[in-house]
């Protein structure tokens, strides 16, 4: 798949600290990424993360391959070394993307013990990978 | 002959059992059945109406305390165990709702990142109560009670309002809501902090 194959790109490159090693380590978009299903249309193909004034940077680029306008449900889990959550649950956010549009988004961690993430994503126009046809069961919203 | 009674009942007892497994439900440990309410997702994108909703607050609170966070000046209060407090956020929409919930969540969430905050407008009155309970009710050892005139004045408020625009035709319903917040320091009134976070919500009849 597409967004399989892009790297996770750490900005080591820009100023800042690089993230520790085993934020970088899962190499791939895909293992950052929690698809409540699969959509159909929104595909996050660029990835980057860097801890800057001991806050850690997140920015991602959602891509829409459709030319109709679609809703992303997005939000983001805090974690530290071990893998334990660091913060509340956050919100569900709402994100509209146009049709064909590359939309960036950037977060950064609300809290200072963040040293890694999982970003989960839902789209209304979203299948299970094994059913090819309909909609979620239970989208993020109400 | 006994030792084939003894496990043709435990073979009838295993299977009664797995019958019971495979086939009974449990209940639920809820009361009022049949009422209609059930839990929902506190943190779901709610979108009931066009007014701000839970969806909104959480959004602004968070978007409030991160930007916050990043503010050299908010790193140097937690290392110098500065104090904040919150003023009343101005609410100028036409609709009403408790403009506190936003402070409380920026002022708590701010907190488990190390920032001391001082209690402030009407919470002091049960801040005050206490202190003169113990103080003059005569009913508390001298040695105990929290003396009056300690406590810490904080050298930064969080302020901010809420405005909105909107607009209706014959089919649509468009409101446009702008948060903004600041961080004044109290004793120069210089805003060393400022942000805005912008919700557009539209209904379609």
């Amino acid at each position: 798949m597409k967004k399989m194959a892009v790297i996770l790109a750490i900005g080591a490159a820009c100023v800042g600290v690089c993230l520790p090693v085993h934020a970088a380590e899962g190499g791939s978009i895909a293992s950052k990424i929690e698809e409540l299903g699969e959509m159909d249309y929104l595909y996050v193909t660029d990835m980057r993360a860097v801890r800057r004034d001991n806050l850690l940077r997140i920015q991602f680029t959602v891509t829409n391959s459709s030319s109709s306008n679609e809703r992303l449900y997005y939000r983001f889990r805090w974690l530290d070394a071990d893998g334990f959550t660091v913060w509340e649950e956050e919100p569900w956010k709402p994100e509209l993307i146009y049709g064909k549009q590359d939309k960036v988004i950037s977060v950064v961690a609300p809290t200072f013990k963040a040293v890694d993430f999982k970003l989960e994503l839902q789209s209304p126009h979203n299948t299970t990978p094994s059913e090819r046809t309909g909609t979620a069961d239970n989208p993020p919203y109400h | 002959m006994k030792s084939c009674r003894v496990l043709l009942l435990s073979a009838l007892l295993s299977f009664s059992l797995s019958a019971c497994v495979s086939t009974g439900s449990t209940s639920s440990p809820t009361s009022g059945g049949g009422s209609g309410v059930s839990y929902g997702d506190s943190k779901a994108v709610e979108t009931v109406t066009t007014d701000l909703g839970s969806t909104d607050i959480q959004m602004t609170a968070e978007k409030m305390t991160i930007s916050m966070l990043q503010h050299p000046l908010l790193q140097d209060i937690i290392r110098r165990r500065g104090l904040l407090m919150a003023s009343p956020v101005e609410n100028k929409t036409s609709e009403y709702f408790d403009t506190k919930l936003i402070t409380d969540t920026i002022l708590t969430q701010l907190q488990k990142n190390g920032v001391r905050y001082v209690i402030a407008g009407d919470e002091m009155q049960n801040q005050t109560d206490e202190l003169i309970r113990q103080n003059q009710s005569g009913l508390y050892k001298k040695s105990s009670t929290a003396k009056v005139g300690n406590m810490q004045g904080a050298q930064y408020r969080i302020d901010g309002s809420v405005s909105s625009i909107v607009k209706r035709s014959a089919s649509v319903k468009d409101v446009y809501y702008k948060i903004n917040m600041r961080l004044i320091e109290i004793e120069s009134g210089i805003v060393e902090w400022s942000d805005e976070k912008e919700i557009r919500k539209t209904l379609n009849r």
